[in-house]
Parts: structure tokens; C-alpha cells; sequence
């Protein structure tokens, strides 16, 4: 084989990734070089070509096939776990995992889990049944009485809730001992689970190398496309596809399909020797068919990989041939008839430590020695030698002039293109920044970079072979994203790979968007939605007898969607400054409307978050609930079952109870406007003004009205002292100003209760006495306290003198500072709970509502 | 003051480049992390401020340039300028850099004038402390300065050879030339000392000190571009180093090693058959075991199948090496490939493509076959089996030779 004669000059630095003491030379090796020496110039210069494009025929690509029948739901996305507090102090945003607002959400939603094993656990000390107290042990609680208290209605984390002595008397004995258990067992399996989601947010490498492939059939035009769907992913489809010269891509007939034990995740094909062979990837599962000339599937091998796979290549030299990596750092050759043979084994990474347990494994141009890669770099392993030796190929580090924080996330060989390969000794590497050509016969230097700057992780990479003869290749990298780009690689024998001509942006299936007829919101955004979907597979082909070069390009979505579109090669060399924008055809947006009709069809995904299931009902059997209180449960558990809004008439007549008070930004503005004032140093006149509009004849809303504005000082003031601690989320200022709200003045029946229930057995001239000692014991207190707020109405005159007073006397029913939250402030929220009817209506509505605690 | 409220700005950048790769809990870098984040802190508005505005206004470049909307892309540019303020000395200081990929750009497209003036503008550039990135760029700048001396003299040398020598303008072309070829060695030096890729420096500076007679020079020159280990092992320093060699009609024992070397490197390369050619006539028998080492070595490779200049030789030394009873030899090298060339050349797929695109390469591929895998195999047994008139003979004593050499154990 021939070498170029004459490489790129190109500095070779050893060291890690992101020197910075380097001066960055990676343009030395893009396509603007193709320098030649006088002696061979006589040949001419490589020349430029300028004109070269593929010219998609529609704005966007289009869908093959109708959609499946599955729903399909996107699945966690960024907002769903990062911490959405505002970090406006902070001069770059960080990502903070919300394990708080999540833990929050899970004992909400899944109590029964959280909190059932501790119940169990504990159970000697509970008793369940039974009526009396016929138990010696005073350790024992009677659950049908805390029951009773709660009346069906689960109390956590809703400060509307009513609590009993008992409730609180449990709560504060056994809150220390529940609460850490549950807390720190669960928040510690959260966060992981939460770094994993979180990591595979950020990149999914499970479907490297694409689960889409496109097998020859036996005419050019007609092949059929090989991809998993349904709504696991776990069904791979067979679908014959008629290529036309001038028209769109046909499906012929229904597509068969196999079904199979896993997610789909890899799919590749590859025609040695006149076969055509197919390998599947699963999770933990590898497949080999063979495809018959008449393209019908037929079973080879199954293999199984404990430790999970992560890619799996088919030799191009050697028909049934594989190599298979696995999780643990194995690379095993395999071959259905001689089975398994491990060829290099090292659960380290190679170049410098890095978690990933994602491996990587392909052919060379010699047919036992293997690449190997991993997130640091490749290697090639031979597999005739003793194991382990190798030389590296890539290496992140200062060799390619690789930045900081750089991973390999694509290797693959691209000797693979046809039986007659234009680059035997080429392999591609991609990394989340550059995409680079390295010759594995000149390894660690590369022949060529380029920064992709893909906004997403280019996980797939097809090469296909030049249109016409003496032409460049086209080279096509997608992105997780959908994102997709077309380069143009030339390079053949004696000269060194190059970019031909300036590299290509294809457009991605969101920019379809225009070929679909405006919907109502809610279907649009469903269909964005789907758009949007994440690309998992790419397939090309350039059925090479037409007259005129078409490439024909297919993504496959997560959601099961097969997008195709063509690409036609610019004849001749254009001079225009812009390209020309391709528009709709009507059959292109007939076709989208086609499918968008079937795709509404579908019904949508129910949504992820289920009602819960309270269990407590069952045990209550004896006691008959009054008709009113049947009857809310039951409409809030429909509603709740049907995922839409409560609404009043779901809860029946229930004309007594309050609604939730909306909020109100009223005292929030005059913050705002005192503040101003302070600022220009006007704020005694800001002050005089306030008092002479409050000084009219209306003295009760007055005073009303500074208590709200007091409290309100004082809960923006913690809410920002709290905004310091970045993993506890702080409450933002208009939840604060809602919940910190005036409450009507009415005394809940409740409360009259629990103080005719202090008041027994007091004789009554010594009430008074009891209640001018209690006024000045501090809120924090439990049981007192409860009852002193109802008392101090009339009782305690010295709330409003100073900020601090209002910390600690503020009566606390009318003017909770909850939002404060105060690490110790659990029980005075609980203080402001006027009334029970209130309670089903905020579970309710509310319940994805940030709470600070977790119950009892 | 000037110069101390350029410093302040630029740390200040410095610091925020650093800050604005985001990275995960394993070191990774995430590129489209940035994206995530701003969606979630700002709730999904998107704030405008200097940053964003640059970095938008970038993207809309470079999304215009791939879409090949070059107009567009102009006018993006256009606003970027206006964006960045002159006053961004960070950027300031990579300006050798671009003035070295402007030049580059003008010296592949001819204009070496140009691309000179570039390169000076360059070489004189100062900003700040020079760094040693700096010093190793201004090298470069150097050496590809050099390289546009040796076009100059390259073309000097052009025109000498059309003189005459008692011409007196031979004499002013030679002073010239003299003249372009102490500067070049001045600029290219430095260069090529440096850990490296450094192909055409290298080659332009040897055949320069060829010409003026220096061989100690340019072997030493050479000799260090291939052997120093602090150099990337490029199969060109030794290609180089082997075709001076050889111009000096050095020992055959000298070329063997260094072709040794390139054999460990590319066993693919073209120069192994003259390499198999050279240990063939070697008096040593490890040399010419190493003779059928190479061979087997060159047809491994994918890229070399249809070599049939390499099938050529294989099929007659394999003949030579088991008519001087060294069977040991072939059935080393026959013992790691057994397993896989049968299916990898000897296939019956092969044998159908081969006879059908290239009979000559066929029947040589034949005559491999029968001897390594005996006469029952697919291969050998298809291609005997051909009935052509033109090369009856050839098969006919293919057969002769497969019957008297076979390795393979006909019993088996």
C-alpha cells in the first residue's frame, strides 16, 4: 500500500489534554492545507472544489413510514432535575441536581414505600386493631386513634392540616428517628439514581454506533431498513424500501419484524465476501443473522454478556465475524463457529482514569488486530499477540492538541466502505469538540481534525463511497440531537485525507416543523415534541446507477419515527452567494399530514406521576365518615385518577369551605417601593406617606395592613439569607407573599376544640392568670403555644413593636412566617391551620408544591 | 496605562474562558451542557447580555457557513466585528496563529509573495512576554518562511540546469542561489529539531544540502528525524532516510536495517517488497527467513490482497524456501494464519471474483493455496478445474509443483 509521501507538518507535543503553554496547530491539518513541494506540484494542486454540495431537495426531512401505535413519552428532561432556584449571584449558572424538591416529590408520591418498611419495623409498637387499652406497654401507639386524628387526609408537608396532641406527640418522639432513617437511606439512593438520570441526560451512549442500518438488497434501488421500534424499542423491523431515481423512497409492504428479549440499541450490517451479514446489540444480548439474498433473516448466534455490552463491529474481512465489548473492559472476537475468544481485557481506561465503563471495539486493515477504544483514547491490540501489548492509536491528550475535559465518543474504521476501500488505513475518532482522521500506520498523530461544534454527541458516522469516480466521499456525522453533517473526504493512495471542499449542515427533523398544518396548542406541542425526539440510528445509501448522484439518508427517532430525506450532488461548481432554499412540495406536506393524522390518533401518554394510594381506609372500617367527608375523598381521588384539575363541583356542596386565596402581589410592590425609596434616601417621606393614606378613618385595615407588610420584611429578608445555601432550595418571594397572606378572621372549629381541650380541668378564675404566662413563652413551643396564638388576640399588644417581636410573638394562625423556613419553624406552620375543610382542596392542586419537610 | 487596563481586561477573559466549559462529576466536558442549564436558571427566557449576544452571533456564523449561505455569513461576521471590542487583547495575541493560516491559505493558492509578506508581518510579531508557545509558532513561521526561499532556489536551480556553465549568468543564478539556500538552512534548523511532523522542511532542506554536497549533513539531518524517540514514529523519516541511502549506494546491510525498522512500523508498505527482494539475495539465513516473514506480512493486510506482485513472490519463494528443506519456516508463519486466511484468500467466493476479474493473479493465488492447504482446497481445486486454453500449461505445472511441495498433510 502506498504511504503519502509527504505529510502535514504538524507539531507533536506529549502531555495531557488541555496544555495550555501550546499553541493550538490543529489548523495545520484542516482542509486548507494541501501543501505540496515544487518538485511533485507539476501534478497540480489538489484543487478545491469549491462548488461541491449536496443539495437537500426538501427544507427538512420527511417521515418513511406511519407512526406506531405506541405512545411515546420524551422522558426526563433538564428541568426535571436540575435545581430551578435563580443563581442570578453566581457569575456562570452551575448544574445543581434538586434531590430536595425530588425526595420531596417521592414521599409524596410513594409514602407507602418510604415510609411502610420503618412501619414494619416498628410494629411491635404499634397497634393496629382492636379497641381499648388492654396493652401494659406504654410504648405502644394505638394507630386507629392517630387515624382517626388524621382523618383520612395525609397531612405532610400541608400546612392546612389539622394535627392532634397524639399526632404531635408522636411526630416529635419519632420524628427524629423515622425522619433520618427514611431521609438519609432514600436521599442517598435518589442522588444516585438522580447522578445517573442526570449523566445520561447529558450523554446517552447506550445507542453508539446507531441502531438503523440499511441492507443492499438485489437491485441498487431496493434494500431494506433494519431498525427496532414499539415502544421498548425491543421489536426489529424489516422493512423493504424501493429507492425510486426521480420520486420519494416507498415502503413495499408491511414490514415483518422479530421479537426480542431487550432494547435495541446497535444495529450494524456489513456484505463480506457476497453475505450479508446483520449483528444486533441489546443490553445484555448480541444476535447474528444472516440475510439471504431474497433479505430474509436468518438466526446465526446469541450471545450473552453479563456485564452488559457496548458495541459490537462486524469484520469487513472475514464474513461472520465480530468483535463485542463489554462493560467489564473485555473485547471478545467472535465467530459462529468457533465461538468466544477474548482478545484484550483491562477494566482501567487507557490513557488516563475516567469512569465510563463505555468500550469500544473495531477492525483495522489487518484482519486480527483490533482497535479498542475508550473515552480517553484507542488502541490496537493484535489479537495473534500476547495480551495486553498494543500500540495506541489516539491518545486525549497533547498529541491531537486535545482540550480540556475532551472524551472520545465515536471510533470507527472506515476501510469498511465497500469491497474496495478508498482509506484501508483511516480510522475516525470523534469527540464532543473535533472529529479526527488518524492513519493507523502513523499512530497518535492525526491526519486531519476539524471541530464538528455539533451541538450535541455525535454518536454516528457513515462513510459512503465516492458518487462517481475521482469524486470525494461523502462523510456523515449525526448528533444525538439530529443534528447532522455532511463533509466531504478525499485523500486516495500516496496523498494525505483531506476535507474537500467546506463541510455541510443538513437539515434535522425539527426543521419539518413548516410541512405540518398549524394545530391547536396542544397537538403542536405534542408534534414538536416528536420532532425533537432524540435521532438513535442513521442509514445512507448512493443507489449508484442513476444518472444523477442522489443520496438517500434515513434517521431513526427514539420514538420509533423513520425520517428520510435526498440529497442531491450539485452538478456544477455554483458562484451564488446563498444557497438555494429548497421549499415544499405538495406532496411532501400531504405525506406530513398523512402521518400527523395517525400520529393524533395515538393517545397520548398518561402521565408519568400516578395518584397515590392510601390504604389507611381499610382499617377504619368501624367508623362511618359523614356523607360530606365521603364525599370529597371520592372526587378528589377521580380527579386525581384522571390527572385533570379539582374542581369545586367534584367536591360537592361544600359551600362552608374556603377556597385557596389567590395570590396576591400587593404587600410585595410596597416592599419593592420602600426599598426604592430607602435607596434614593426618601424613605421618610416614603414612610409619611404611607401612614398619612393609612391614617384615615379605616384604623382596623391599617393595622392589618403593616402587620401583613412586617411579616412580609421579615420573610423576603430570611428568604434571602436562605438563597445562600445552594442545595436547599429557597422559597422564591411570590410563594412567600402567597402563602404569608392574611387569613380570614375566623376561628376554626378545630381550634375552639383543642382550647376547650386545655382549658379542662383549669379552674376558670385561674385561666387568665395561665393565659398571661403562656403569652410570653415563645411560639416555638408546642402544645402552649397552639393555644396561646388563639388567645393572643386580644392578649398580647406588644407583637408590632419591633422585627424581632414579630419573629417570635407574631401570632402565628393569622400571619404565618412559614416561608421563612426557619429550620425549627416546623410546628409553627402547623399553628396556622384554619380550617380541615381546606385540606383536600390543596392536596389537591398542590401538590407538586416544593415542600421544605417531609411529614409528621 | 494603556498597557495596565489591557492586563486587567485580559485576565479577566482568560478567567472567563476557563469558566465557561462546564464540566460533569467525571471530568467530562460537555459542550451542549451550557444549553441545559440556562434554560432551567432563567426559566427558559434567555438573557441578553454580552456573552450571549457573541457567542449567538458566532453560531449564526458558523450555522451559515455550513448551510453554505456565504452572504449571510458575511454579514454575520460583519456584526460580530462590530460586537468584539478592539480592546480583546486575548485575541489579540493569537494573531501570529491567524497570520500563519492566512499565509498557509495564500501559499496553496500560489501567491508566495504574498504569503512571504504575511509570514514577516508575523515573525515580528510581539505581545507581551513571549511565551515558549509563542517561540515554538514563531519557528514554524520561520521554517515555513524557509520553505518559501527553497521555491525560490528551487527555481533557480531549474534555470541553472539550462545554462551553461562558462555562461555568466550561471555564475549570478548559482550567487543567487547560494544567497536563498543560507537563509533557508537558517529558518528551517530551528524547526526541525522540534518534535514533529516536518515532511516537506526536511525534505526541501536535504535535497538542498544534497546539492551543495553536505551528505554527512543531510544523513545527519536524516539519521535524527528517524531515530530520535522524541519524534512520532512516521514511516516517512525512514522512507527518507532509505531513498538517500540508496542514492549514496550505501551497504546492503546498511539499507536491510533501516528497512527493518519500517517493516516493524508499516508491514504494509510498498518498499517491503523491495525489502523482501534485498533479504532474498542476503547471504544470512535469518535474513532470508525474514524474506518469507515479510511477505506473509504484506499479503495480511486488507489493502494488499490483490497485490499480485506480492502473490507473485510469495508463490515462488515459498517454492525456493521448501526446495532448500526449510519447512519449518513456512509452516511458522503457515501456523498463526491458518485459522484465518483460508476464509480471508482462499475462499470460494475469491476464487469465482479472481479468476473472473484477474486470471494471472488467480492462478498465482492457485499455486499459494495447493501448497499451504494442499490440493483439496476450494480455492486450488476451482482454479484447476478452469478450462482455458491460454494458460492449460500454467495450471498443469501449478499442479506439478502443488503435488511436490504441498506442506499439508494429505492424511488429515
Amino acid at each position: 500500500m502506498d504511504f503519502p509521501s509527504s505529510l502535514h507538518p504538524t507539531l507533536f507535543m506529549t502531555g495531557p489534554l488541555g496544555l495550555s503553554n501550546v499553541p493550538d496547530m490543529s489548523f495545520m491539518c484542516s482542509w486548507r492545507d494541501a501543501l505540496t513541494l515544487p518538485e511533485n506540484s507539476q501534478n497540480g494542486v489538489p484543487r478545491l472544489a469549491t462548488g461541491l454540495l449536496w443539495e437537500p431537495e426538501t427544507p427538512g426531512p420527511l417521515p418513511l413510514l406511519p407512526p406506531g401505535p405506541d405512545p411515546w413519552d420524551p422522558g426526563v428532561t433538564a428541568q426535571d432535575l436540575l435545581f430551578r432556584g435563580g443563581f442570578s449571584f453566581r457569575r456562570k449558572p452551575q448544574a445543581v441536581l434538586d434531590v430536595t424538591e425530588q425526595l420531596s416529590r417521592f414521599l409524596w408520591d410513594h409514602g407507602d414505600i418510604a415510609f411502610a418498611p420503618l412501619g414494619k419495623l416498628m410494629l411491635e409498637n404499634f397497634k393496629l386493631e382492636g379497641a381499648g387499652s388492654r396493652s401494659k406497654k406504654k410504648t405502644v401507639v394505638s394507630v386507629k386513634r392517630l387515624l382517626q386524628d388524621l382523618g383520612g387526609h395525609q397531612p405532610w408537608g400541608c400546612p392546612w392540616a389539622f394535627l392532634s396532641f397524639r399526632q404531635r406527640r408522636f411526630s416529635i418522639l419519632g420524628g427524629p428517628v423515622l425522619g433520618k432513617s427514611v431521609a438519609s437511606l432514600l436521599g442517598e439512593l435518589l442522588h444516585e439514581e438522580l447522578a445517573m438520570r442526570w449523566e445520561q441526560l447529558l450523554l446517552d451512549d447506550a445507542f453508539t454506533g446507531g441502531a438503523l442500518a440499511w441492507v443492499p438488497g438485489k437491485t441498487p434501488q431496493v434494500g431494506q431498513l433494519v431498525y427496532p421500534a414499539g415502544g421498548a424499542l425491543d421489536k426489529l423491523y424489516f422493512q423493504e424500501v424501493n429507492l425510486t431515481p426521480d420520486g420519494d423512497p416507498q415502503a413495499l409492504g408491511d414490514p415483518g419484524h422479530i421479537q426480542l428479549r431487550g432494547p435495541v440499541r446497535q444495529v450494524v450490517t456489513c456484505t463480506v465476501q457476497g453475505e450479508s451479514l446483520l449483528a444486533v446489540r441489546s443490553d445484555y444480548h448480541c444476535a447474528l443473522w444472516k440475510v439471504s439474498k431474497q433479505g430474509h433473516p436468518a438466526p446465526l448466534q446469541v450471545l450473552q454478556v453479563g456485564k452488559g455490552a457496548t458495541g459490537i463491529s462486524l469484520s469487513p474481512h472475514l464474513p461472520g465475524e465480530l468483535a463485542v465489548c463489554s462493560r467489564s473492559g473485555a473485547v471478545c472476537l467472535w465467530t459462529p463457529q468457533d465461538g468466544l475468544q477474548q482478545v484484550y481485557k483491562d477494566p482501567e481506561t487507557l490513557v488516563f482514569w475516567d469512569p465510563s465503563p463505555w468500550r469500544w471495539a473495531d477492525f483495522t486493515a489487518h484482519p486480527r488486530v483490533l482497535t479498542v477504544g475508550d473515552r480517553t483514547g484507542v488502541k490496537m491490540i493484535d489479537t495473534k499477540g500476547p495480551p495486553g501489548c498494543g500500540l495506541l492509536l489516539f491518545r486525549g491528550g497533547a498529541e491531537a492538541s486535545c482540550q480540556k475535559g475532551e472524551r472520545v465518543l465515536l471510533t470507527q474504521y472506515l476501510g469498511k466502505c465497500g469491497p474496495e476501500p478508498l482509506l484501508p488505513t483511516v480510522h475516525l475518532i470523534c469527540t464532543q469538540f473535533s472529529l479526527y482522521l488518524v492513519d493507523e500506520r502513523l499512530p497518535l498523530v492525526p491526519m486531519l481534525k476539524w471541530d464538528h461544534g455539533l451541538p450535541s454527541a455525535p454518536l454516528w458516522a457513515q462513510l459512503q463511497p465516492p458518487p462517481r469516480p475521482g469524486h470525494p466521499q461523502p462523510l456523515l456525522l449525526g448528533g444525538q440531537g439530529g443534528h447532522l453533517q455532511l463533509l466531504h473526504l478525499a485523500g486516495e493512495g500516496a496523498s494525505v485525507p483531506r476535507l474537500a471542499g467546506p463541510p455541510q449542515s443538513l437539515p434535522s427533523s425539527s426543521d419539518s416543523l413548516s410541512a405540518f398544518p398549524l394545530l391547536e396548542p396542544r397537538s403542536q406541542w405534542r408534534l414538536q415534541e416528536r420532532l425533537k425526539a432524540p435521532t438513535i440510528g442513521l442509514a445512507a445509501t448512493i443507489p449508484s446507477s442513476a444518472s444523477e448522484p442522489v443520496l438517500s439518508l434515513f434517521q431513526l427517532s427514539a420514538a420509533g419515527d423513520v425520517f428520510y430525506q435526498r440529497l442531491r450532488l450539485q452538478a456544477e461548481p455554483r458562484h451564488h452567494s446563498r444557497a438555494p432554499t429548497a421549499s415544499w412540495t405538495p406532496q411532501a406536506t400531504a405525506c406530513c399530514s398523512r402521518w400527523l393524522k395517525t400520529l393524533l390518533e395515538v393517545p397520548p401518554t398518561p402521565p408519568v406521576w400516578a395518584a397515590p394510594t392510601f390504604s389507611n381506609r381499610c382499617l377504619l372500617t368501624q367508623v362511618e365518615p359523614s356523607k360530606v367527608e365521603q364525599k370529597v375523598p371520592e372526587g378528589l381521588r377521580a380527579a386525581m385518577a384522571e390527572g385533570r384539575l379539582l374542581q369545586q363541583r367534584d367536591l360537592g356542596s361544600l359551600p362552608s369551605a374556603e377556597p385557596p386565596p389567590a395570590p396576591e402581589p400587593g404587600p410585595e410592590n410596597e416592599l419593592s417601593a420602600r426599598l426604592e425609596a430607602a435607596w434614593e434616601g426618601q424613605v421618610a417621606a416614603w414612610w409619611e406617606k404611607q401612614q398619612g393614606r393609612s391614617s384615615g378613618p379605616r384604623k382596623p385595615p391599617k393595622r392589618h395592613k403593616r402587620r401583613t407588610q412586617l411579616s412580609n420584611t421579615f420573610s423576603s429578608l430570611s428568604g434571602r439569607l436562605d438563597l445562600s445555601d445552594a442545595t436547599s432550595p429557597p422559597h422564591s418571594p411570590d410563594r412567600t407573599s402567597s402563602e404569608a397572606r392574611p387569613q380570614p378572621l375566623v376561628t376554626p372549629p378545630s381550634q375552639e376544640l383543642t382550647q376547650e381541650l386545655w382549658a379542662q380541668g383549669v379552674p376558670s378564675e385561674r385561666q387568665q392568670t395561665l393565659r398571661d404566662y403562656m403569652a410570653k413563652l415563645p411560639v416555638q413551643g408546642d402544645a402552649p403555644g397552639e393555644v396561646s396564638s388563639s388567645l393572643s388576640q386580644t392578649a398580647t399588644p406588644s407583637w408590632q413593636q419591633t422585627l424581632q417581636g414579630g419573629a417570635t410573638q407574631l401570632p402565628p394562625r393569622r400571619n404565618p412566617p412559614r416561608g421563612a423556613a426557619l429550620p425549627s419553624s416546623q410546628t409553627s406552620s402547623f399553628q396556622a391551620t384554619p380550617s380541615r375543610q381546606q385540606t383536600p382542596v390543596l392536596s389537591g392542586s398542590q401538590r407538586h408544591r416544593k415542600k421544605p419537610r417531609m411529614g409528621f | 496605562m494603556s498597557d495596565f487596563s489591557e492586563e486587567l481586561v485580559r485576565s479577566k477573559t482568560e478567567d472567563e474562558q476557563e469558566e465557561s466549559c462546564m464540566f460533569s462529576g467525571t471530568g467530562m466536558s460537555f459542550p451542549w451542557l451550557q444549553k441545559h442549564i440556562e434554560t432551567v436558571a432563567t426559566g427558559g427566557k434567555k438573557e441578553k447580555d454580552f456573552a450571549q449576544t457573541t457567542s449567538a452571533c458566532l453560531s449564526f456564523i458558523q450555522e451559515a457557513l455550513l448551510k453554505h449561505q456565504w452572504q449571510q455569513a458575511a454579514e454575520y461576521m460583519h456584526s460580530y466585528f462590530q460586537i468584539l471590542e478592539d480592546s480583546d487583547s486575548y485575541k489579540r495575541q493569537a494573531a501570529p496563529e491567524i497570520s500563519l493560516q492566512h499565509a498557509l491559505y495564500l501559499l496553496h493558492h500560489g501567491m508566495f509573495e504574498d504569503a512571504n509578506r504575511n509570514l514577516s508581518h508575523a515573525e515580528t510579531w510581539r505581545y507581551g512576554e513571549k511565551s515558549a508557545s509563542q517561540e515554538v509558532l514563531i519557528n514554524l513561521i520561520q521554517a515555513y518562511k524557509g520553505l518559501l526561499q527553497y521555491y525560490t532556489w528551487s527555481k533557480n536551480k531549474m534555470e541553472l540546469s539550462r545554462l551553461d556553465k562558462e555562461d555568466y549568468a550561471y555564475n549570478t543564478a548559482f550567487q543567487n542561489m547560494l544567497n536563498h539556500s543560507g537563509k533557508m538552512s537558517v529558518n528551517l534548523c530551528t524547526l526541525i529539531q522540534t518534535p514533529g511532523v516536518w515532511d516537506p522542511f526536511v525534505k526541501s532542506y536535504v535535497e538542498m544540502l544534497e546539492f551543495y554536497g553536505d551528505r554527512d549533513e543531510a544523513r545527519e539531518v536524516l539519521t535524527n528525524y528517524a531515530y530520535d524517540e522524541k519524534f512520532p514514529s512516521n514511516p516517512n523519516a525512514h522512507i527518507y532516510l532509505y531513498n538517500f541511502l540508496k542514492r549514496e549506494k550505501a551497504p546492503r546491510e546498511k539499507l536491510i536495517s533501516v528497512l527493518k525498522i519500517l517493516y516493524q512500523i508499516v508491514p504494509s508498505h510498498k518498499l517491503m517488497l523491495e525489502f523482501h527482494r534485498l533479504l532474498r539475495k542476503s547471504d544470512k539465513e535469518d535474513h532470508r527467513k525474514l524474506a518469507l516473514e515479510v511477505l506473509f506480512g504484506v499479503l495480511d493486510f486488507a489493502g494488499c490482497t490483490k497485490n499480485i506482485t506480492a502473490w507473485k513472490y510469495l508463490a515462488k519463494y515459498l517454492r525456493q524456501t521448501l526446495m532448500e528443506n526449510h519447512l519449518a519456516w513456512v509452516q511458522e508463519e503457515w501456523n498463526s494464519r491458518k485459522n484465518w486466511w483460508p476464509g480471508f484468500h482462499f475462499s470460494f467466493f475469491w476464487a469465482k471474483t479472481n479468476w473472473k476479474e484477474d486470471k494471472a493473479l488467480a492462478c498465482e493465488k492457485a499455486l499459494v493455496a495447493g501448497i499451504l492447504l494442499g490440493k483439496g482446497c476450494r480455492y486450488f481445486r476451482y482454479i484447476s478445474k478452469q478450462d482455458d486454453q491460454v494458460i492449460k500449461k500454467k495450471i498443469k505445472r501449478i499442479k506439478k509443483s502443488v503435488k511436490k511441495y504441498s506442506i499439508a498433510n494429505p492424511g488429515l
